[in-house]
């Protein structure tokens, strides 16, 4: 098996986990050293032969895996020769890394810049305008809507916000 | 982030964790901020850029030709645990679009809410430090 040390990181793990589902979870878990047909895998894994290609073909529009088409010169069929390409996880994450940044500015100023009502039997949260529009009664219960404070999400965001700016040298 | 190289000599490693927390810094300050002669600074930010650590681009500060030197960060050092809120990965891996409103992502903002509480020191029982 091939990077081994990456795979050991548990937010790989999930990474991969969240790309090919639990299906796909076998391939995925266990990049092999070298070329693999389709099928050596699902043999080696004891898999349908779709779920392996489902997987490899998720893995290979995430660039983390690449095929060379082979005509097999007896019976004439294409296989599939498959690489393992675990060495842009990395790149990948990173990218995540600063999606998630983008989108905890943007929210954070969501926040910052509304007032909000929660339904405390339905747990439903509103803007003040939906709020103001039900007369301050929940529309699924009839309860009162009460102020809500959101201090600790806008903390807890900042933190995070920081914590990735720090490490993708955003200053 | 946080794995220190090997190939780093202590004046180097100290001088990269300067570089990392300013973000950016020109070298006439550079080798003051570390304390060093500007000829040892010199020395310590070519071997940086030589090892791939920092990038140095001519610069013009106070009035003196200089460089810039700004950290380049490697990928797999990074810290992806940042994408983790409890148990939750960041709810747009494997998405196309970013919902900064969605209710994946207030979950998950949720989760890091609960994952680290502020409990003040007299609720926790923690006798008041003076």
């Amino acid at each position: 098996m091939a990077f081994e040390g990456l795979l050991e990181d548990p937010v790989v793990q999930k990474y991969l986990h969240e790309l090919v589902g639990p299906k796909g979870m076998p391939v995925a878990a266990a990049p092999p050293d070298g070329e693999v047909t389709d099928e050596e895998l699902a043999e080696r894994l004891d898999l349908e032969l779709n779920d392996v290609r489902r997987a490899l073909f998720i893995l290979y529009e995430n660039d983390l895996a690449t095929y060379r088409r082979v005509r097999d010169e007896d019976s004439g069929w294409l296989t599939y020769l498959w690489t393992f390409h675990y060495e842009n996880v990395p790149a990948n994450l990173r990218e995540e890394m600063e999606r998630l940044r983008e989108a905890l500015e943007e929210r954070r100023e969501y926040e910052r810049d509304n007032e909000f009502y929660l339904c405390e039997v339905d747990s439903i949260r509103f803007e003040f305008d939906e709020a103001m529009d039900f007369g301050f009664e929940c529309p699924e219960c009839g309860s009162p809507l009460e102020a809500m404070g959101n201090d600790d999400m806008v903390e807890s965001i900042d933190e995070r916000l920081e914590a990735l700016e720090t490490e993708l040298g955003i200053v | 982030m946080s794995a220190e190289a090997e190939d780093l000599s202590e004046d180097e490693a100290r001088a990269l964790e300067l570089v990392r927390e300013q973000g950016k810094i020109y070298q006439s300050e550079f080798w003051k901020a570390l304390d060093v002669s500007s000829r040892k600074g010199s020395r310590i930010a070519k071997k940086l850029e030589e090892k791939g650590y920092v990038e140095r681009e001519d610069a013009v500060h106070a009035g003196n030709t200089t460089y810039l030197i700004t950290p380049i960060i490697k990928d797999e050092e990074l810290d992806f645990s940042l994408l983790m809120a409890g148990d939750m990965l960041s709810p747009f891996v494997g998405e196309e679009e970013v919902d900064a409103r969605g209710d994946a992502f207030s979950q998950w903002i949720m989760n890091l809410v609960y994952e680290d509480p502020v409990i003040p020191e007299e609720e926790a029982g923690a006798p008041p430090e003076e």
